[in-house]
Order: C-alpha cells, then sequence, then structure tokens
C-alpha cells in the first residue's frame, strides 16, 4: 500500500467513527459506543505506521513528498483547489502523534467516562475532532487547511461545552470558539494575500515557487499575509494575547483537556508555521514576532501557573508555556528540535492530564489543589505516572522532555546576538517550569492525606454529597456533568491504566528519537520536508553549545524542583500549618501573587480594551440611534398623526411603514447625491 | 394588398417561452382544477398539478439550455443565465408547494387561487431573470411582486399575516416606483429601452457620467436592493418574512431572491456594464452595509423566521459582492451562490413549518430538543445553518470560497475582507439555534406520537388550531374528538422529505460541488457585455 493509499484510509476511519455513533446513539448506548470509538482511531495508528513503513521504504531523493488528490474541488479562474493531502515526514509525524495519543486517551476515557449519560456522543465528538485535526494536518492544500482549522475549532467548542447543562462550560465554549474565529479570520485573510501571488493553492507548488513569488528577502505582501496567517496560528496555540481560552477550557472533560488542550490542537499553531518555512524564512518580521510572542508566552504563562490553584488549569498553563517553546522555535528555525518537543510534550503532557482526572476523580470533582494532599500513599500507581511526567516535563534527564527543550534552546543559543535574550529567557522559563510542576506533586500527593485520600486507603472512593461545579460551587443535577453517578480511577480500571502506562513510557523513553549527536532517527527522517524548501540558513549546534546547554538544563531543573519542595514539600516541623512555607513567600510578595493569580489581568485587559467597548457601542446603536432616531423623530413623529385611528388600523398603519418608507427614500437621496457627485 | 399600416408582428419563438407556457398555463389549469368541488381535486390533484406544472417549467429550461438568442424583438433572453433562473425559481416553487401541504394558508386562501398565484408569482420571476429589456423587466417584476403581496395576506384569520400583505404592499410600491422611475431616466438618457442597446449607447456616447444616466441608475440600484432585500433597504423583509405564512415565506425568501440577484447581474453587469466605476462603489458600500446589518441584526432574534429574515439580508449582501466586481467570476459565484442560497433556504423552511405545526410558534424555542425527537429534521436544521454560517464540507462554504475569491480577483479585497467578518459573526446566531436543537429538551411541548393533543400556548396559534379544525379542509389528520390539534407524521411528511432532500443536497454539493460549478460556468455566456 502506498503511503498516500494509507494515509486516506487514516483519514476516512474517525468520520466513519464518528457518523456512525452519531447516528446510532440509540443502539449503542454502553461499552460498544466506547469500543466502536476507540476501534477507529486505532486503527488508524495501525494504517498511519502502515503509511510510515511504506513511506520509509522509498529510498530515492525526492520521493518522500507525495501530494495525492481525490478529485477536484473547485476550480475557477485558473485557480485549481483538488481534495488533495500531502503526506510528506512532517504530516505523519503529525499523524503519529496526533493518531496514537488519541488512541490512548480514547481508551482512557473509556473508563474513565463511563458514568456519564452522553457516552456515546462523547466518542463521537471524539472521533470528529480527531477526524478535522487530520483533515488539518493532511491538507495539501490551504484551502483544505481551512476546512481542517475551522472544523477543529467547531469540534473544540463542541468538546468543552460538552456537559451542556453546565453554565460555565458554555460559557467557555463561547470563550473558546469566538476567540478561535478571531485566528481563523486571520488565517483566512492571510491565505487570500498569500494566494494573490503564488496563483496556486498547493503547498508544494507555491512553496517551490516562493523565491520567484517574493523575493530573496521576501516583500510586504508576504510579511502581512504571514503575520494574519500566525494570528490564526496564535489563537489556535492559545499565545499571547490571543491565550485566555485555553485555561477556561478546561471545563470540558479531562480526557478532551488531555487530547485537544494538551497532544493535539493546541500543537496546530506550531505545524502550520513549520508547515509554511518556506515563507516564513524569507520573512525576518515575521519570524521575528513569532519569536518574540513565543517567548513571552513562555514567560506569562510559566508565572501564572505558579499561583493558580486549580490542578488542570495549572496544567493548562503549563500547556501555554511549552506550546510557547515550540513557537519560539519553529519561528527561529529550529524546526526539527521543534517537532521534536511537539511529540515528547504531546506524551508527558497527556500524561499529567490523565493523572490529574484520576485525582480529580478520587476528589469527586474537585479540582482545588489546596483541598488536596496526601495522595501518595492511596494512589501510588497515580503518584507514579504523575512523577514521571512532571520529571519529563521539569527537563530532568534522560526523560524526555529534557533532550527536547535543550534542543530547541541551543538552536537558538547557537545563532548568537540577540537571540542569546531568548536563550536565557528559555531557561528561566525552564525553571518555573519546574517548580509550578513540583507544586502540584508536592500539594496534591504529599503532605498528610486529606479526607477523600484517607477514605481511598481504606478502600472506598470517596463520593460528595451533593454534585456541585468545581467552579462555582453551584448545585447541579446529575443527568449530564461530571461525575455523574460513578467515577473512575486509574488504579482500580485496567483500561485506563493502559494508557497512562503507556504513556509513561513514552515519557521516559521518547528521548531516544533525538539524542543529540549520538541518535537523531527523528531528525533525518525530517530532513526531506526542511531541506527541500531551505532557504539555506539550517543551524547545527556546535558540540560545546549542546554540552553547556544540557548541563545548564540539569542544573535549572533541579534547582526548580528544591525550591518547590523547600517551599511546599518539606515536612513541617510540629504545630505549623500545611501552608506555613507557601503563605509566607505569598506575604512577602503579595502584589506579585496578586498579579501573578489574576494572570497579568488579562481577561481584564481584553475586557475593558475590547468588550466593554463594543458593548457600550451596540448599546449606543440600540438605545440612542434606534430609539432616537429611528424610534423618536421619525416613527414617533408621525404615529402622533394617527394616535385617534382605531386600534386596528394603528396597528397596520402604525406609521412604521411610513417609516421605512422613508428610510428608502432618505437612501434613495443619498444614493442620488452620490451619483450626480460622480457625473 | 392592403393599405392599412402593417405593424409586423415579432416572431415568437414558442419553444423558446415554453417554460413561461408551463407556468402560466399551469396557473389557469390550477385555477380551474380548484373551483371543483371533490376533496380530492383540491387537496391532492391541485398540489400535485402545480408541482408537475414547476416541474414541466424546469424541464423545458433544461431543454432549452443550449439556446442563446433574445426572443421577441430582444425582449426576452434565451440563455443559461435565464434558464438557470428558471430552474431556481421551480425547485424554491416546488419546496413552498410542498411546504403548502396542509398548511393553513391555502385553506384559508382557496386552494386553486392560492397555488395559481404561486405559478404566476414564479412566472413573473421567470420573465424578471431573462428580461434584456426595461419593460420586460419592469412587467416580470410586477407579476412577481403582486401575487406575493396577496400571498403574504393569506391567513385570513391572523392579523399578522394580514398586516404582513399591507405592509409588503405598500413599501414594495415604493420601491416598484423608484425603479421605475429610474428606468425612464436611463431611458431619457439613452434613447432606449433594450439592455444591448443601452449598453451600446452607453459605451458609444460615453454616458457613464452622464447626471441623468446616473441619477436613472441610482433609482434603480433602490428599486432593485429593495426587491432583493440589501440594507438599507431591508427594513419590510423582518415583518413580512414573520407575517407572512411560513409556505410564502420561504417562496419569497428564496424565489424573489433568485429573481431579483440574477437581474441586478443582467442590468448591472450586462446594460450598465459602461458606468460602473460609478455604481461599482456604491453597491459595494450597499453589499458591505447589508452583510453588517443582516448579521448584526440577526443575532438578538427569537424567532426563527426574523432570524431568516436579517440572515437573508446578509446573504444578499454577499451575493451582491459577485455583481459588484463585474467579473466573469463575479456572475459565476453569484449564481452559483443564489442556487445553493435556495437549497439551503428550503432546508430551513422545511423544518421550521413542521416544528412551528408541532408547537403552534415560530421561535427558536420550538426547536429545542428536536435533535431527539425528529432527528432527521435536527440534522437539516444543523446542515442547514452550518451552509448559510459557510462551514467547510457544506455547500455554503463552497459557494463563499467562490465569493471571496471572485472579490479578491476583481480588486475589491477590502469587501472579501468584509465578507469574511461577517460570516464570522453569523456563526453566533446560526450555532444557537443548532446547539438548541441538539441540547434542551422541550419544555411543556409534548411530543407528538400517533394519536397525542399537542399542547398548544402561544395565542397567536388560536387562529391555527380554529383553522385547522375547520371540517371542510381538514387534511388527514382529522382528530375524532375535534378541537385539539393533531400532529402525525402524515402532515409532517413532506416537511420531512423536502428537509432530507435538501440537507443531502447541501452535503453532498459540498463534497463534490465540481458538477454544478459546471453548469454554473455557462452562465457569463449570458452577459455578453462583460467581455468587450
Amino acid at each position: 500500500m502506498s503511503p498516500a493509499e494509507a494515509a486516506w484510509i487514516v483519514l476516512l476511519l474517525p468520520l466513519l467513527g464518528s457518523v456512525v455513533l452519531g447516528l446510532g446513539f440509540r443502539v449503542w448506548r454502553g461499552a460498544q459506543a466506547g469500543i466502536i470509538g476507540t476501534a477507529s482511531v486505532g486503527l488508524a495508528f495501525v494504517f498511519t505506521l502502515v503509511s510510515l513503513i511504506s513511506l520509509l521504504g522509498r529510498k530515492e531523493e525526492g520521493t518522500r513528498q507525495i501530494t495525492s488528490s481525490l478529485y477536484e474541488y473547485v476550480n475557477v479562474g485558473g485557480v485549481k483547489v483538488e481534495l488533495s493531502i500531502l503526506v510528506d515526514p512532517l504530516s505523519l509525524v503529525m499523524l503519529m502523534v496526533v493518531t496514537g495519543v488519541s488512541t490512548l486517551i480514547h481508551l482512557y476515557s473509556l473508563a474513565y467516562m463511563r458514568g456519564d449519560n452522553g457516552y456515546t456522543r462523547f466518542f463521537s465528538y471524539l472521533n470528529f475532532f480527531v477526524f478535522s485535526m487530520l483533515v488539518l494536518v493532511l491538507a495539501g492544500n490551504f484551502v483544505l487547511l481551512i476546512v481542517g482549522w475551522g472544523l477543529v475549532g467547531a469540534a473544540s467548542y463542541m468538546l468543552i461545552s460538552f456537559w451542556y447543562r453546565r453554565n460555565t462550560a458554555t460559557t467557555a465554549g463561547i470563550k473558546a470558539f469566538v476567540i478561535n474565529v478571531v485566528g481563523d479570520i486571520g488565517l483566512v485573510l492571510g491565505v487570500i494575500l498569500l494566494l494573490r501571488h503564488t496563483g496556486t493553492v498547493d503547498f508544494l507548488e507555491a512553496f517551490h515557487g516562493a523565491k520567484e513569488t517574493f523575493g530573496e528577502h521576501g516583500n510586504g505582501s508576504l510579511t502581512a499575509g504571514l503575520l494574519l496567517v500566525m494570528v490564526g496560528a496564535f489563537a489556535k496555540s492559545a499565545q499571547l494575547p490571543f491565550h485566555t481560552w485555553l485555561p477556561d477550557a478546561m471545563e470540558g472533560p479531562t480526557p478532551v483537556s488531555s487530547l485537544i488542550h494538551a497532544a493535539t490542537m493546541v500543537t496546530a499553531g506550531v505545524y502550520l508555521i513549520a508547515r509554511l518555512h518556506p515563507f516564513m524564512e524569507l520573512s525576518q518580521t515575521a519570524q521575528t514576532v513569532g519569536m518574540v510572542v513565543g517567548c513571552l508566552t513562555l514567560l506569562v504563562a510559566g508565572t501564572i501557573g505558579l499561583v493558580q490553584t486549580d490542578l488542570k488549569r495549572v496544567i493548562a498553563y503549563s500547556t501555554m508555556s511549552q506550546i510557547g517553546y515550540m513557537i519560539m522555535g519553529v519561528s527561529a528555525g529550529a524546526y526539527f528540535a521543534s517537532m521534536f518537543h511537539l511529540a515528547t510534550h504531546a506524551f508527558f503532557k497527556a500524561l499529567l492530564f490523565m493523572a490529574a482526572g484520576s485525582v480529580i476523580a478520587a476528589m469527586a470533582s474537585e479540582q482545588n489543589l489546596d483541598k488536596m494532599g496526601g495522595f501518595k500513599k492511596a494512589m501510588p500507581f497515580t503518584y507514579g505516572a504523575f512523577v514521571i511526567g512532571g520529571l519529563a516535563l521539569s527537563g530532568i534527564p534522560p526523560f524526555s522532555g529534557f533532550f527536547s527543550k535543550d534542543e530547541i534552546l541551543s538552536v537558538i543559543g547557537e545563532q548568537g546576538g540577540a537571540y542569546w535574550l531568548l536563550y536565557v529567557a528559555g531557561y528561566a522559563g525552564a525553571f518555573l517550569t519546574a517548580v509550578y510542576t513540583w507544586r502540584m506533586i508536592f500539594r496534591a500527593f504529599w503532605g498528610p492525606p486529606v479526607e477523600q485520600a484517607k477514605e481511598l486507603e481504606g478502600g472506598h472512593l470517596y463520593h460528595a454529597p451533593d454534585h456541585r461545579n468545581p467552579a462555582t460551587g453551584e448545585l447541579e443535577d446529575t443527568e449530564v456533568g461530571f461525575p455523574g453517578p460513578e467515577h473512575h480511577i486509574a488504579e482500580r480500571a485496567p483500561a485506563m491504566k493502559l494508557a497512562m502506562g503507556t504513556l509513561a513510557l513514552l515519557a521516559i523513553l521518547g528521548g531516544l528519537l533525538g539524542i543529540p549527536k549520538v541518535l537523531t532517527p527523528l531528525e533525518k527522517f525530517l530532513e526531506p520536508t526542511f531541506e527541500a524548501g531551505l532557504a539555506g540558513h539550517a543551524v547545527h549546534p556546535g558540540n560545546g553549545i549542546i554540552i553547556v546547554g544540557l548541563v545548564i538544563g540539569t542544573i535549572v531543573g533541579a534547582a526548580g524542583i528544591y525550591v518547590a519542595y523547600l517551599i511546599w514539600g518539606k515536612p513541617l516541623s510540629q504545630g505549623q500549618p500545611a501552608t506555613t512555607h507557601s503563605s509566607k513567600w505569598q506575604a512577602k510578595f503579595a502584589p506579585v501573587h496578586r498579579f501573578f493569580l489574576n494572570k497579568w489581568y488579562f481577561d481584564e485587559l481584553i475586557d475593558y480594551a475590547i468588550v466593554r467597548p463594543v458593548r457600550w457601542f451596540g448599546r449606543f446603536a440600540h438605545d440612542t440611534f434606534e430609539r432616537l432616531v429611528v424610534g423618536g423623530a421619525i416613527v414617533g413623529g408621525t404615529s402622533g398623526a394617527v394616535r385617534g385611528a382605531s386600534a386596528l388600523v394603528r396597528r397596520l398603519q402604525s406609521g412604521y411603514m411610513r417609516a421605512y418608507s422613508a428610510v428608502v427614500l432618505s437612501g434613495l437621496a443619498v444614493l442620488l447625491v452620490y451619483f450626480l457627485t460622480q457625473s | 394588398m392592403s393599405t392599412l399600416a402593417v405593424t409586423e408582428a415579432p416572431h415568437i419563438d414558442w419553444a423558446g417561452i415554453s417554460s413561461l407556457i408551463a407556468l402560466f398555463g399551469g396557473a389557469v389549469v390550477v385555477l380551474l382544477v380548484g373551483l371543483l368541488r371533490a376533496r380530492f381535486a383540491r387537496l391532492t390533484l391541485v398540489p400535485v398539478l402545480t408541482i408537475v406544472a414547476f416541474a414541466a417549467s424546469i424541464g423545458l429550461a433544461i431543454w432549452q439550455w443550449d439556446e442563446d438568442t433574445s426572443l421577441m424583438s430582444g425582449a426576452l433572453g434565451l440563455d443559461p443565465l435565464a434558464m438557470i433562473g428558471v430552474v431556481g425559481i421551480g425547485v424554491a416553487g416546488i419546496a413552498a408547494v410542498l411546504l403548502s401541504i396542509g398548511a393553513t394558508a391555502p385553506r384559508e386562501a382557496a386552494h386553486g387561487e392560492y397555488h395559481a398565484m404561486m405559478l404566476v408569482a414564479a412566472a413573473g420571476g421567470a420573465m424578471f431573470v431573462g428580461a434584456e429589456n426595461l419593460i420586460t423587466t419592469f412587467i416580470g417584476l410586477e407579476l412577481l411582486s403582486i401575487p406575493l403581496y396577496v400571498l403574504a395576506a393569506t391567513e385570513l384569520h391572523r392579523r399578522r399575516s394580514l398586516e404582513s400583505g399591507l405592509k409588503y404592499l405598500i413599501v414594495g410600491s415604493v420601491g416598484s416606483a423608484t425603479l421605475l422611475y429610474g428606468f425612464a431616466l436611463i431611458f431619457g438618457a439613452t434613447g432606449s429601452l433594450d439592455y444591448a442597446a443601452i449598453a451600446d449607447q452607453v459605451a458609444a456616447k460615453g454616458l457613464g457620467d452622464d447626471p441623468l444616466m446616473l441619477g436613472g441608475v441610482a433609482m434603480v440600484v433602490v428599486g432593485l436592493a429593495f426587491k432583493s432585500s440589501v440594507a438599507p433597504f431591508h427594513q419590510w423583509t423582518p415583518d413580512v418574512y414573520e407575517g407572512a405564512p411560513t409556505p410564502v415565506t420561504a417562496f419569497m425568501a428564496t424565489a424573489t431572491k433568485v429573481a431579483a440577484l440574477i437581474a441586478f447581474l443582467r442590468l448591472f453587469d450586462g446594460a450598465l456594464i459602461g458606468a460602473s466605476d460609478a455604481w461599482g462603489p456604491a453597491l459595494a458600500a450597499l453589499a458591505s452595509i447589508a452583510i453588517i446589518v443582516g448579521n448584526v441584526g440577526a443575532l438578538g432574534q427569537s424567532s426563527m423566521k426574523r432570524l431568516l429574515a436579517f440572515s437573508s439580508i446578509a446573504q444578499a449582501g454577499y451575493m451582491l459582492v459577485g455583481v459588484v466586481v463585474a467579473t466573469k467570476l463575479g456572475v459565476q459565484a453569484t449564481v452559483f451562490y443564489v442556487l445553493t442560497y435556495v437549497v439551503m433556504t428550503a432546508a430551513a423552511f422545511a423544518v421550521i413549518e413542521a416544528a412551528e405545526r408541532e408547537s403552534g410558534h415560530d421561535g427558536i424555542s420550538a426547536l429545542a430538543g428536536l435533535g431527539r425527537r425528529r432527528p432527521l429534521h435536527a440534522i437539516a436544521l444543523t446542515l442547514s445553518m452550518l451552509g448559510l454560517a459557510g462551514v467547510p464540507a457544506t455547500v455554503g462554504f463552497v459557494a463563499k470560497l467562490r465569493i471571496v475569491q471572485a472579490a479578491v480577483d476583481g480588486d475589491y479585497s477590502w469587501l472579501a475582507i468584509v465578507l469574511v467578518v461577517g460570516s464570522m459573526i453569523s456563526f453566533v446566531y446560526y450555532l444557537r439555534v443548532v446547539a438548541r436543537l441538539w441540547t434542551d429538551e422541550p419544555a411543556g411541548v409534548a411530543v407528538a406520537p400517533q394519536s397525542q393533543a399537542v399542547e398548544v400556548e402561544a395565542p397567536e396559534a388560536v387562529a391555527t388550531t380554529t383553522a385547522v379544525a375547520d371540517p371542510k379542509g381538514l387534511p388527514a389528520a382529522a382528530v375524532p374528538g375535534g378541537g385539539a390539534v393533531v400532529v402525525t407524521g402524515a402532515t409532517i411528511l413532506p416537511m420531512t422529505v423536502l428537509a432530507v432532500v435538501a440537507g443531502a443536497a447541501i452535503v453532498v454539493l459540498g463534497v463534490i460541488p465540481g458538477p454544478l460549478m459546471t453548469v454554473v460556468e455557462d452562465v457569463a455566456r449570458a452577459v455578453p457585455e462583460l467581455f468587450r
């Protein structure tokens, strides 16, 4: 089977699963639904492997980038759009990550969501999301990319608002959707701008002609187009200032957070920039913007993550921060390193979310870190998984995150000059990462066990007396919404255990994909994509900087863990309350703490800068203009004359029609004046 | 040899006007059959004959597809643009007839008259889209409009319906008068009524900046903008859409839009192409106003019909973009859009009509939980909403893509931006409807399986109730006990069929738009002025 044929099957399977489940939701209410959903994605992973093996079989130069077209979609005015996919090493790496991690998350959900009333609906949505993501990844041209981009946004909206009876969930879904739509507008406009010059929508054709089209050093319209496209990338990847939707998106079920807000969807922006690298390299401005935004995001998100008390939100901010590394790297030309980090991050972040889900289930859907503690003994498996994920995230050797993060930073450091600022910021971010990661571990698993943990140690899973929304504390029904009548933890559900175990293994061994200078299978594999269109300044970091980087990385990570230990982990001397160390720190840095706790006031900033003026304008238009001008002057004047007429007449001839005619005529007057000035 | 002055009657190409004849002939036959006393004749034969007439006109239009001439001394064009207009109007007509089965309006207005008026309106539309002469344009427009004024008021017992008809009549007359005045000025400036001759005159005499000419153009813009409900000449639309019986609203929303947009294309991209420097920016401004007003206006609506009215204003704005750019691509894009719009709107109205019969009102709340009760309807309406919003994999996406492409190609990039931003706003209200379909259980509205009475709460529905209980025109869903409204599968069946067919078309054409696109390629032939 050729790589492209297999890829088409990969694309088809989740769609099939979603449609079958969507139509058959009356038939398959129980476990069958989960099995169908998981099987479709699992098979997709198998066919991804087939495609990979088939592609690896092609040894000759230039045969590893295949555009396969199903049929011609649109052909007008010389612009031909085909329903085509591009199978090349880059898309295959993404395909591996997406289908692989998705399969595991489906497996996890099989047990985790078992108690939910919307079980079938959940798997149908989840399959649909995977399909959308695959469209985005496999797209062989700009139009299909936009299609996938839009579908992913829609699927994400559906999944975040999955518990639709929860106001907070629907609000979060809408917020995510709106911000994503802003990104979509950017992407569409950017692509339109680029297409005006390239004359073709096909990726490979456009890339081959990039230099002829835009010149050796790019031009204004290339930069403008790319910046607009990057708005789309930033919105989807939750980069500043479009990031506010991601923490709120944690309203979705935990497997959703794990799948789309850690491993797949949010990496779309990274993928997009990597895909468009032949364009990016022609525009210094676009590259700089990407690097600066990525760098700022990784720092800002890291600081916010330090002080959040919601377990899932801490991980969400961590995701933002890690994506910041990737965006920074991919904009700085560290393509391979960024894709490497994308893959390892998918492993350990999905793992962390799964472990968090297990803890949250044990807490009966309570997500507040302040109320957790001492789960180490009660949940040894979850604890182990969390620690492995945490070590990988903090960049401790030999875990996977260690190699991939340092690879990005060493490519950046190698370029010298102003890049050193990014280099330093990257390691500062790594320090923050280690601190907030281990803060979670120390607070949730160490210390004296809370009531829920004690109950679990006694062999019984804690159930809350009544169901409350974890975000607002409101009472809610169990009809829709977690945890339903029952909930599941990793310790007791083999499916969850299997999924987490596999990911833990990957989080440990993922580094083998790219140990600098020693073992670089991923880099070699990705070469055809990144060499073909390269403007010629591929950066290969020297031995010195690699070794320095590895050493600094280890020290920074270890230091971060130690600091976290001092504040949150150190056993307390007798008589002190549990939060002594951390509250001392909080008191010392109260303004900073408040600033971070309020997420740098980004939501407020957007509210004041955009939402309020728009709302004010809307009110003005409605109250003042409609009422006074239309209602008062036009309608009011005439209705006074007919007030004496009978009710029916007034109803039928209330003056509205005159008002309408008046508007028609005044519109005509304006047009007449315009046309006469044209003469 | 007669000594009388001989006026030579123009040669009449009967085959060329055969689809018009089918519609007019159908109207006469339907009117007569409607007089028969047998229930079967009124309730079954009349709709069937009406559908046959519409189908015949579509068939004849397809038969005449390859023709490309002018008929009757250049009064009517016989070309793919006209024929595709006839097909679009015919499809809209068939949809409206299906929606009328078992509805209140035809019963109150008498079946024969109701359906005959629909056929006459369609004939007017067919004339309007083929007109190549100012006089035929105006006759076609009036022939389309006058029956619609009446149809809007056919639910005689409902004041909103009467109000709607009256409003439409009065405000519509203002539009028609403006258009006619504009025609008069154009005639004055060019001395000609034929489109081709007008185009020649404008080119030859350089009338592109003649005040008389441009004054006429301004008035024509207003007249046509009114008919196609382009803001700021749209105010009648929400009131009339909401007040008119739903099947009539569906017909107005689809057939009128097809006719008005194609007339726009013929007149502006054909006869008035020489003055495009003057009208281009003005129409572009109107299009963007329509896009903004329509989309923003739809945001707060709670009635589905009002929501679709505002949405149709925005859609008219999108379609106008293809006229503005005055290119071959633009013509094709607009025609493609208008056809897909017919399909998407028909699907929506089918579901709304069915829901209205079940719940007694057309509020969005009537749709709550439809996903559970009637999954087919819910899927169709979902597809329709997604299509109108322009979500990928629906035909609406392809249509929008083409319009955007035409705008960018025609150097109206800013208009493309307005369009994209506008359609992003539209997601809010379209998705609100979709969310309603699939989430909440309906409150207080009982599910209606076989013989369970539906509680009707809305006060407006009282009239509907009495009308349905009227023993004479009672459809198959007669209630033994009388009084209560019973909605069975049978009454809803035509709506279900239409919803399923249209919904399937939205997806199929969205995934495989190639064939329809090839068909639309031809239409640009009809406006040769573009290629001079």
